[in-house]
């Protein structure tokens, strides 16, 4: 099996070529290769040289999300392959995830489901404005290792609190709140008992280290 | 962008109206015999015991029909040659002070050629800074052949074009000379590619000095630019009012134009400007006071009412320190002179009315410099910018991160160098630094990492024997 292929997805994606990556990609399902190595040596390794050029100041947001967005443009081309092969990504851990009630902010939590969903974490986005309720029961539906809540405004912020509260309350066997958005702090995370990400980069990495999964 | 205008045509009328009657009627004071010997020659009024000069409005006005309406300002590196020709702004590093805060131990001490090395370290690693004036005078070195030593320390360490600070000779100008032909490789090259140029400031009230004429003649007679400088401070050695400030700091331009055109037609000239005001609680000086700024502005509008090009304002200010006073002095000033129009606007590196050298003054103000440019780029409509597909692409509540504009657009965003606009959190983790402390790092890491292109091994030891000789046969009067 070639995996030349696979090596030219890695390498184009970093130009962020979508329509080359793409039609690679689709020709190299064609050729029959492996759809989860396509993703994992071709598309995610892509993007991951862009992360880490990313850290390295030397890329720009604009072209670390194109770069994403690539990745998951990708993975739909794959998935319907993965399933007649039921294969299946190895998943690090399930994240319930939505901007908390009366804040409607939600680029930010909208890139922290790209890179989670890309580093391998099965995402249930409950989009923006979700009541605390809806947290609590997506979370025990689909018995939830994370639930991550993200708040823009002062005002919506102490909603977070709340969200904490309740999942104590509830006694849903979800362990693990992370906070995160414009005006929360490591300080605010600590006193409501939760974990903080500063940006979706952070978020990958903090909820790795709360399951003790991955790198 | 349209330049902004202070002034109205009628006003620029009055002023050079005006600036002839002083010139025809009231006459400069001039200190260099070879002046006074021009200008005889040239049928202006010379009373040489007096050393008074009036100049015939005729005169004045053909001086300025001779300067040629743009200026090449060339560099070692060819590809780094500029031209200042009214519709760009460039940068440069400020001169020539005479104290340095010191990068490691922050104390004030004396300047060192090593000083003048580092910054043109500096200045070569910055995309924005187009030409290197000597940003301080070294103490250590022979007085008179401090700006060999100057142009040695600077041409070994960037590519850039060279502004020689002031020197009260023509004797060390002419070895400059000889030394800048060695680097470009022989006098007809340097003619064509003019890789140094020289201040030359006019005293006021109505004051010719020696140093600013004789070397500036001796460059001119090689076709090297001079920026002809005034800087009237209103209120003391200038009128108080703004317009009068401006009249006799134009005076001053036209006569010492109107010499260096008479020796040397078209020799290529930059209308300067370095107007201060006064504190009048105290009588300090400033040289970004509101008033200070507005006489440059009017300088900038002259020159261009004259098709010169101009080199005045910057980010400059009258503060001791890299601080809060350095910032708005420095800000207010570069935007407003910018705006204007001026030619030249960087000016970064020094503090306490260009006289002391910081380190990390120099990359705080290059961060200004660069906003500034960004901003006067002014605004660009059209079907592209207007982005109005890839609104309707988005439509509600999408986003705009992963569009392929968005992409394409990236690389033109304004970047900062040293400003940290990240949370409050990630600033304290990144250990709380103020942004002269970040400075200071970076300017640390840039001395540190970036390597300019040397000079050749044969025109570097030729520079050496330069300054050797001409220290053998300049008496040193210090």
């Amino acid at each position: 099996m070639s995996q030349k292929i696979i090596d030219e997805i890695r390498e184009i994606l970093p130009t962020y070529d979508s329509e080359r990556v793409l039609k690679l990609t689709r020709d190299a399902l064609a050729q029959g290769l492996d759809p989860l190595q396509i993703f994992e040596q071709g598309l995610v390794k892509g993007l991951l040289i862009v992360e880490d050029k990313w850290t390295k100041e030397e890329a720009y947001l604009p072209e670390l999300m194109v770069a994403a967005d690539i990745v998951t443009k990708g993975l739909e081309i794959l998935k319907p392959e993965l399933k007649a092969r039921n294969e299946k990504r190895r998943t690090l851990g399930k994240v319930v995830i939505g901007t908390v009630e009366g804040d409607i902010h939600d680029i930010g939590k909208n890139i922290v489901v790209i890179m989670l969903e890309i580093a391998g974490f099965e995402i249930y986005d409950l989009g923006k404005n979700v009541p605390i309720e809806n947290f609590i029961e997506k979370a025990k539906e689909v018995d939830a290792d994370v639930i991550a809540a993200s708040a823009l405004m002062t005002t919506t912020m102490t909603v977070q609190k709340e969200l904490a509260d309740a999942i104590t309350k509830s006694g849903i066997k979800t362990k693990y709140l992370m906070v995160g958005g414009a005006v929360t702090t490591k300080e605010w995370a600590e006193q409501i008992g939760a974990a903080y990400a500063a940006d979706a980069i952070a978020a990958v990495r903090v909820v790795k280290r709360l399951l003790g999964v991955g790198d | 962008m349209k330049p902004l205008e202070l002034l109205s045509r009628d006003d620029l009328e009055a002023i050079h109206k005006s600036s002839l009657n002083i010139l025809e009627e009231i006459g400069v004071k001039i200190y260099s015999d070879k002046a006074l010997e021009i200008l005889e020659n040239s049928a202006a009024y010379v009373d040489r015991d007096k050393r008074v000069a009036k100049l015939p409005s005729y005169l004045v006005e053909e001086a300025l029909r001779k300067c040629p309406k743009s200026v090449r300002l060339c560099a070692r590196n060819p590809k780094l040659d500029v031209t200042l020709d009214g519709r760009h702004i460039y940068g440069t590093t400020d001169g020539a002070g005479t104290s340095t805060i010191d990068l490691e131990t922050g104390e004030r001490r004396l300047p060192t050629k090593e000083d003048v090395a580092r910054t043109a370290i500096v200045a070569d690693s910055l995309d924005y800074i187009n030409m290197y004036y000597t940003c301080v005078t070294p103490m250590e070195v022979p007085k008179n052949t401090h700006i060999l030593h100057e142009y040695d320390a600077a041409i070994n360490n960037t590519e850039k074009h060279f502004i020689s600070g002031a020197t009260d000779q023509p004797e060390p100008a002419s070895y400059l000379i000889k030394m800048a032909t060695a680097v470009v490789g022989g006098v007809e090259e340097l003619r064509k590619r003019p890789i140094v140029s020289s201040v030359a400031c006019m005293a006021s009230p109505l004051i010719v000095p020696l140093e600013a004429i004789d070397p500036s003649l001796e460059f001119g007679k090689y076709g090297l630019p001079v920026e002809v400088m005034t800087m009237p401070i209103a209120g003391a050695n200038g009128p108080i009012t703004v317009a009068g400030s401006i009249l006799i700091g134009n005076a001053q331009f036209l006569a010492g134009n109107t010499i260096i055109q008479m020796a040397n037609p078209g020799a290529p000239i930059m209308y300067s400007s370095y107007p201060l005001s006064m504190d009048m609680k105290t009588g300090a000086f400033s040289v970004a006071f509101p008033e200070a700024s507005l006489i440059t502005v009017g300088h900038i509008q002259m020159a261009k009412y004259y098709g010169l090009p101009s080199y005045g304002g910057g980010t400059i200010s009258s503060a001791k320190v890299p601080d809060e006073h350095a910032a708005y002095e420095k800000a207010t000033n570069a935007l407003l002179c910018t705006l204007a129009g001026s030619d030249v606007c960087g000016t970064i590196g020094l503090v306490e009315n260009y006289s002391v050298l910081s380190y990390e003054q120099m990359l705080i103000d290059y961060e200004m410099y660069t906003m500034i440019l960004k901003m006067h780029e002014g605004i660009k409509v059209d079907d592209d910018t207007l982005a109005l597909d890839v609104i309707r692409n988005v439509g509600q509540e999408g986003h705009f991160l992963t569009q392929k504009h968005t992409l394409l657009h990236s690389r033109e965003v304004w970047v900062p160098m040293l400003t940290d606009a990240r949370p409050y959190l990630t600033w304290k983790e990144a250990g709380a630094k103020s942004v002269v402390e970040r400075a200071g790092e970076k300017v640390k890491q840039i001395l540190k990492t970036h390597k300019p292109e040397p000079l050749d091994s044969n025109v570097k030891e030729k520079l050496t024997e330069i300054i050797k000789d001409a220290e053998k046969n300049i008496a040193n009067t210090s």
